[in-house]
């Protein structure tokens, strides 16, 4: 039985002629199973790498969305060599859901039933119609205690859905920065509320007082306490979607429970 | 959905704006009824191809896909340009024998042309734009035809330009490829004005 | 060795796959908006040819005629996906910026043109060399367009600056439909102009020559 040999086998195989419907058969298995073989192997040794450069992509587009916002390079290069965490949090509980997920789109999330709730009128102060369930939001800790935490808002402004970053300082209250990234408002007017002028009014300034009401306005004119920000002159409409904005995500139906989280020393 | 659909016919047009599938745009558009019998041939693959390729990459290739098997984990989205490929080879041999026995008179129209599209970068690139663009089902099937059609009325007017070029004084170094070359740059010229079009 | 250096040479000018052949353009067009892409796209062009001209040229002998063309597919296709997934994890960004149009070297008719027509008639040696030929053939082409729409279309090489544009406080205006994709056509056929006037062999013979109309 010189067929159980191998390398027999082998040459027997080889020395078939091309077109019979044996040979045919092991050249079409051969190659499948050797190209699928070197696939799989390239596949699996590659892949920690390539999930490796998808993470640090992500973490550039966090980077860069940081540095657009005022004076907060420096926050973060003072902070020490902590990065920013992203997490997708429970609006409903304000707890971490544990998962993170790519392209996490909050306009989706809002916009499905199952993954939104729908507002009140009288709830809707942003006139966002529903408010999504889940929001990606960045922390960024030192040594332990909570620097900067960053949220995702938007509201209906003037002409168009204006959508910001919210940036609050470890004690909670404090604002960090205020950075539009999305606005279609009336160019040369409304618009402002996208310059950097107008964003740079925003650190400093005080979310609520002493006995924990919520403040912090956009007036008309200027402001002149620490919960109040100047208003643009000729956008009533859109300082005022500004001033809801802030005061619905920083309410009881936006971030409140993750705000009280977050002091509760939670996340 | 009508804008994806003028999309992929003008503004993001296969050949013009993506250079896919110029092989067979060169080669086949000497005259203008080989190429529309070209062009039949390819709206009708796309059509098919790229929906086909959608419920492939959605139901067996995707992370999470296998999750009705018991196994959640399996991503197998790297073999996606080999199922593609197989797909697109299977589809224009089960449409050559389709048409070979239900419509005879078409498929000797089509018939010499379908094995050309098998090796088509158009075809392939439409279903791998589809896979990276993330379309749902009934985009596919939008974009499919759109696509589709956007090629084959860029093979059709360049077939028409071109039989018309035989009665001009070309220069000697320009003829034949390298002006063809250049009338397509002409031809994609005109098509970038549609990517400014505000669509409904 | 005057035949392995004929080999290598020819596929570069004088029988250059995508000016003479028209193999392989798909993909080479849409590459060119910047030197950095267009030479990955050629190193990644040139690994596959190479590897699988080799390949093919290997298994030649063995292959059934029947499943020729589906064996040499499949072949490309993993070369390709194995060429991706480096790309993928070594070079991330600039796969990127090359979006779908590595994957779609395995439609690339220059690969399984040189499979065909060479690969399964020579024994490896010669494959690989005519695969390198052919693929340098190609990179050349790419890497002219490329030169020419980075440096009008931007100003730049390889993303560094050579010419200063007006926005930067220079004096170079970028011209912007460089970047766009008519240019490419008509920078290839100006390109093809250039070549057949310099080698006239390669002038296409005119098919409808214009005579002088008969009296009468």
């Amino acid at each position: 039985m010189p067929g159980l040999n191998p390398v027999a086998l082998w040459r027997q195989l080889l020395a078939l002629p091309n077109e019979s419907r044996g040979k045919t058969l092991a050249m079409a298995f051969l190659v499948a199973a050797v190209c699928s073989l070197m696939v799989s192997m390239a596949a699996v040794v590659l892949q920690p790498q390539i999930d490796a450069n998808k993470a640090a992509e992500r973490q550039a587009k966090l980077d860069a969305m940081i540095a657009e916002l005022p004076e907060l390079a420096g926050v973060l290069a003072g902070a020490g060599a902590d990065t920013l965490q992203t997490v997708i949090v429970d609006l409903k509980t304000g707890t971490e859901t544990g998962e993170l997920f790519d392209g996490f789109d909050m306009a989706e999330v809002a916009a499905d039933p199952e993954t939104s709730t729908e507002l009140s009128d009288d709830q809707d102060i942003a006139g966002i119609g529903r408010r999504p369930d889940y929001a990606e939001i960045h922390v960024l800790k030192a040594g332990g205690k909570l620097e900067l935490v960053i949220l995702p808002v938007y509201a209906a402004g003037y002409q168009s859905t204006i959508r910001a970053f919210l940036a609050l300082r470890g004690d909670l209250n404090t604002v960090a920065g205020l950075v539009v990234t999305e606005q279609g408002e009336t160019p040369g007017l409304g618009a402002n509320v996208a310059t950097p002028a107008w964003q740079a009014l925003w650190p400093g300034k005080k979310l609520a007082d002493e006995n924990g009401v919520l403040r912090l306005t956009v007036v008309r004119g200027r402001g002149t306490t620490e919960f109040e920000v100047d208003g643009i002159t000729g956008a009533t409409r859109t300082s005022t979607a500004v001033s809801d904005m802030i005061a619905f995500w920083t309410g009881p139906n936006g971030y409140a429970k993750l705000l009280d989280a977050l002091r509760a020393g939670e996340l | 959905m009508s804008e994806l659909f003028l999309r992929a016919i003008f503004a993001d047009n296969l050949v013009l704006s993506y250079f896919l599938g110029l092989c067979t745009y060169l080669a086949i558009s000497k005259r203008l009824d080989t190429a529309l019998g070209l062009a039949a041939a390819m709206i009708v693959v796309q059509t098919l191809t790229v929906p086909i390729n959608y419920l492939i990459q959605r139901y067996l290739l995707l992370e999470g896909a296998w999750a009705w098997a018991g196994l959640p984990d399996v991503d197998l989205t790297f073999l996606k340009l080999i199922a593609f490929i197989g797909v697109i080879a299977a589809a224009v041999q089960i449409l050559e024998m389709t048409l070979d026995r239900y419509v005879p008179a078409l498929y000797r129209a089509l018939g010499i042309y379908l094995p050309l599209i098998t090796v088509n970068c158009a075809i392939l690139g439409g279903s791998l734009f589809m896979a990276e663009r993330q379309y749902d089902f009934g985009e596919s099937v939008v974009f499919g035809l759109g696509s589709g059609i956007g090629w084959a009325l860029a093979i059709a007017l360049l077939a028409a330009i071109r039989e018309r070029l035989r009665y001009a004084d070309v220069p000697e170094g320009l003829r034949g490829l390298g002006i063809t070359f250049v009338v397509t740059g002409l031809i994609s010229m005109g098509f970038t004005a549609f990517s400014s079009v505000a669509l409904p | 060795m005057a035949g392995s250096r004929h080999r290598f040479f020819t596929p570069l000018i004088d029988e250059n796959p995508v000016t003479l052949q028209i193999l392989g353009i798909c993909s080479a067009l849409a590459v060119t908006t910047s030197m950095t892409t267009a030479l990955t796209m050629s190193a990644a062009l040139t690994a596959v040819l190479m590897a699988a001209s080799g390949l093919i040229s290997a298994l030649r002998n063995h292959m059934p005629k029947s499943i020729r063309l589906i064996l040499q597919i499949t072949i490309i296709a993993s070369l390709v996906i194995i060429t991706d997934l480096v790309l993928q994890a070594y070079a991330f960004d600039i796969s990127k910026r090359l979006s779908i149009f590595v994957s779609l070297v395995v439609t690339n008719c220059l690969v399984l043109g040189r499979a065909e027509t060479f690969a399964m008639h020579n024994p490896p040696g010669p494959s690989i060399l005519d695969g390198l030929g052919n693929a340098l053939g190609y990179s050349l082409i790419l890497m002219i367009v490329g030169f020419v729409r980075e440096l009008l279309g931007r100003g730049t090489l390889f993303g560094f600056t050579v010419l200063p544009s007006v926005e930067d406080g220079g004096w170079f205006q970028p011209l912007g439909v460089m970047l766009l994709a008519p240019s490419a056509f008509v920078i290839l056929g100006l390109l093809i102009w250039a070549i057949r006037a310099w080698r006239p062999a390669q002038v296409e013979a005119n098919e409808y020559p214009l005579t002088a109309r008969a009296e009468g």
